[in-house]
């Protein structure tokens, strides 16, 4: 039978990567740093933003640029149903009435941000996705540049390019680490489902794919609406984690980032996903406290401020140079001896 | 950790106890060391460490010396939440905040949900305060309505100008809050006209569509209030005076310094509000004075106005606390409420329940004649912007 078997011979992987997480948040937890807690918070996010962009570009093999706009659209819902119906007036005047008197727990706002990019990914996505290779991508960035254009000027909705504040802060860190568990299972269980196998042999043969009765457009479609959900719950939680929104936060700085780091650890790989994250955010820490300076004895070290940012980018280099495919490769942590998944491997019985 | 590329001596308390405690005051500044907020958080953090100095010198603050922490915001909302935090746990009772609303405002909610005073180093936005963070929020400069209102009322009263154009770049809140204050105030002079409007953007290369407009107006208005800021500034100014138009042109503070007026020679009936001159002839001794002071620290004159809020900000919240007697924030808050026009270097100073922010304020006027600026007027608004209004 096919479902136990890979059932059994996969799960190993979210619950080793959920227990890496459940050991962040422990960290964070013991250190009972504030700073350090939101940093925690902010690899979280990230987790949940590069593990719904690996969704979509992992198992499909299209590169993404316009993901950050389901986190944006995301954001913007939880800034419309949390906020204080007195603040949403002055600030957002143009929302109708119904939203307007809305106030609901964050919880609920993140599976609202996830509906609504969910259905925002199921439009886009029914034209982007006949598309593939280079023209999808640019397409999906077309994307990001649209949503981005009406957010920074529908005034009356979104208060155009000013901050939206007054969203309900969460500091407490479990919230944050259980939708990224829930992230990694979600990407999971969709790469061993029928259309998680199916788009990914759509991914390393098309045509072959075809051949075998694979609608392509129909399984990347549920592949950008699963992970349109997942960004737009992440961007709900990003705007509950440091209580304001605006357009130009969900824009190409956040992009490249989440890209970045899903190639630094290995673009096929759900593990290589949160690995990536994982690292890079711990050394981009590093270097901070590095930067901010460590004390030892009575004299204090430091590193000029920047540096971080060059050091950064040299580490992604020498990544890239010694494993062009990331860090995980198309491998995945299963607790056993590592080894690459065989192109349709996973979907033979 | 053992190749560092460099090793600098720390010159702040890094190592931090974990709560307040009421042996020493602390000021934390959550303020961009690196990116492109740090051009502006710098001298401003710069002029408020002088003021520091100068209460520490004096015999400190309720008999302490103050002590400052720093924590970088790199220039980025999500890392401006941490060095909020940052700093708290550094046990700061002032929280310092970037100068900009937008950057400024993570840290500033940490520090309010922490029950703690935040102050915007040079935020002109009415949401840098109040209405945007909370109760115990302030911002150290003027909001940027009251220099479209002063730029309007003055050149009325002082100019003779009748007939206004408006001209709005809409790249930034700021932009709209000068042009905002500009719309407060036109009705309330009689016959003062406004003989068109239009928008752009700071990005623009080229405003000949806007220029055209304004030239094929019957007359030349008298003045132009200029909504904007830099860098697209000095492009729309230089267009604006090369294709002939002559009229006065009206500013926010935005654009004073003359590091940029190389790029439009001989630059004439160019107004500015400014809190304080960097130009050396303020008709306060004591400003030229702490000119003096920044340039011999620094190792430079100040750039722009923009300098001056840091040291206000460091003043009346050091008095507050002196009349308070302590630093514990509704004390120091209720006291900061209570200042009514309370004189610092840069124009008295008025903190009410309802507006932790100045919606009226002594500016002084400088005009730029060619291409030298210099102090020409001052000019305080008839009345002050109502928060209403301010809210729209």
């Amino acid at each position: 039978m096919a479902r136990p078997s890979i059932l059994r011979r996969t799960i190993a992987t979210p619950l080793i990567l959920s227990a890496l997480l459940v050991a962040f948040a422990l960290a964070a937890w013991f250190a009972g740093s504030r700073p350090f807690n939101q940093t925690v918070i902010d690899i979280f996010l990230q987790v949940v933003f590069v593990v719904g962009l690996y969704t979509f570009v992992g198992n499909s093999g299209v590169i993404s640029f316009g993901h950050i706009a389901f986190a944006c659209l995301g954001g913007y819902v939880a800034a419309w149903t949390t906020i204080k119906p007195m603040m949403k007036g002055s600030a957002m005047p143009g929302l109708p009435d119904w939203l307007m008197q809305m106030e609901i727990p964050y919880w609920a706002a993140a599976l609202a941000g996830g509906g609504f990019a969910a259905f925002w990914a199921l439009v886009f996505g029914a034209v982007l996705m006949r598309l593939s290779g280079i023209a999808a991508s640019i397409a999906t960035f077309a994307m990001l540049a649209m949503v981005n254009a009406i957010y920074s000027n529908w005034s009356s909705v979104t208060a155009a390019t000013s901050s939206v504040v007054g969203i309900p802060i969460l500091r407490s860190i479990w919230p944050y680490m259980i939708a990224a568990i829930l992230a990694v299972f979600i990407a999971w269980a969709f790469s061993i489902s029928r259309y998680g196998l199916a788009l990914r042999a759509a991914r390393d043969e098309p045509t072959a794919a075809a051949a075998s009765g694979v609608n392509i457009a129909r399984v990347r479609l549920i592949a950008f609406v699963i992970s349109g959900a997942i960004m737009g719950a992440g961007g709900a939680l990003y705007a509950h984690s440091i209580g304001i929104v605006t357009p130009d936060t969900f824009y190409l700085g956040l992009t490249f980032t989440t890209l970045s780091m899903l190639v630094v650890g290995g673009m096929g790989s759900l593990s290589g996903a949160v690995l990536g994250v994982l690292i890079l955010s711990s050394l981009i820490q590093g270097l901070r406290w590095l930067e901010a300076g460590v004390q030892i004895g009575t004299s204090t070290i430091a590193l000029p401020g920047g540096v971080q940012e060059i050091a950064l980018g040299a580490v992604m280099i020498l990544i890239l140079m010694f494993r062009p495919t990331g860090i995980m490769g198309n491998s995945e942590l299963t607790g056993r001896r590592a080894r690459t998944e065989k192109p349709g491997e996973p979907g033979t019985t | 950790m053992n190749r560092l590329t460099a090793i600098l001596a720390a010159t702040t308390c890094l190592s931090g106890a974990a709560f307040a405690d009421d042996e020493r005051i602390i000021v934390g500044f959550a303020t961009a060391e690196t990116g492109f907020m740090q051009a502006y958080d710098k001298p401003a953090q710069d002029a408020a460490m002088i003021r520091i100095a100068e209460i520490n010198d004096a015999g400190g603050l309720l008999g302490k010396q103050i002590e400052v922490v720093n924590a970088d915001t790199k220039t980025d909302r999500a890392e401006g939440a941490k060095a909020g935090l940052s700093v708290i746990d550094q046990g700061a009772d002032l929280v310092v905040v970037s100068c900009d609303y937008d950057f400024g405002a993570p840290a500033a909610l940490a520090a309010e949900s922490n029950g703690l005073i935040s102050f915007f180093l040079c935020a002109e936005s009415i949401k840098a305060g109040i209405q945007g963070v909370g109760p115990n929020s302030f911002s150290a400069s003027v909001l940027g309505a009251v220099q479209g209102a002063t730029m309007a009322e003055w050149a009325y009263n002082k100019k003779e100008a009748r007939t206004f154009y408006r001209l709005l770049d809409t790249w930034t809140e700021y932009n709209k809050s000068i042009c905002d204050g500009f719309d407060w105030m036109m009705p309330q002079l009689a016959d003062a006209e406004l003989v068109g409007q239009d928008t752009f953007l700071n990005e623009d290369a080229s405003i000949a569509a806007q220029i055209t407009r304004i030239k094929s107006l019957p007359e030349e208005p008298d003045a132009i209030m200029l909504c904007t800021m830099m860098p697209g500034a000095v492009s729309a100014i230089k267009q604006l005076r090369a294709a002939g138009i002559n009229s006065m042109i009206l500013n926010g503070s935005g654009v004073d310094g003359s590091y940029w007026l190389s790029a439009v020679p001989d630059l004439s009936n160019f107004f500015v509000p400014v809190q304080g001159s960097i130009y050396g002839d303020d008709p306060n001794p004591a400003v030229n004075e702490f000119n003096a002071k920044y340039t011999e620290v620094t190792g430079g004159a100040p750039a722009t106005q923009y300098t001056y809020p840091g040291y206000v900000m460091i003043d009346v919240w050091a008095k507050a606390v002196e009349r308070a007697g302590t630093t514990e924030t509704s004390a120091v808050v209720a006291e900061l409420e209570k200042m009514k026009g309370e004189p610092t270097l840069f124009g008295p100073r008025t903190f009410t329940s309802e507006l932790h922010h100045q919606n009226q304020a002594r500016y002084l006027i400088v005009e730029t004649n060619n291409g030298t600026p210099g102090v020409v007027d001052e000019w305080t608004i008839s009345s002050p912007i109502p928060v209403a209004d301010l809210m729209k």
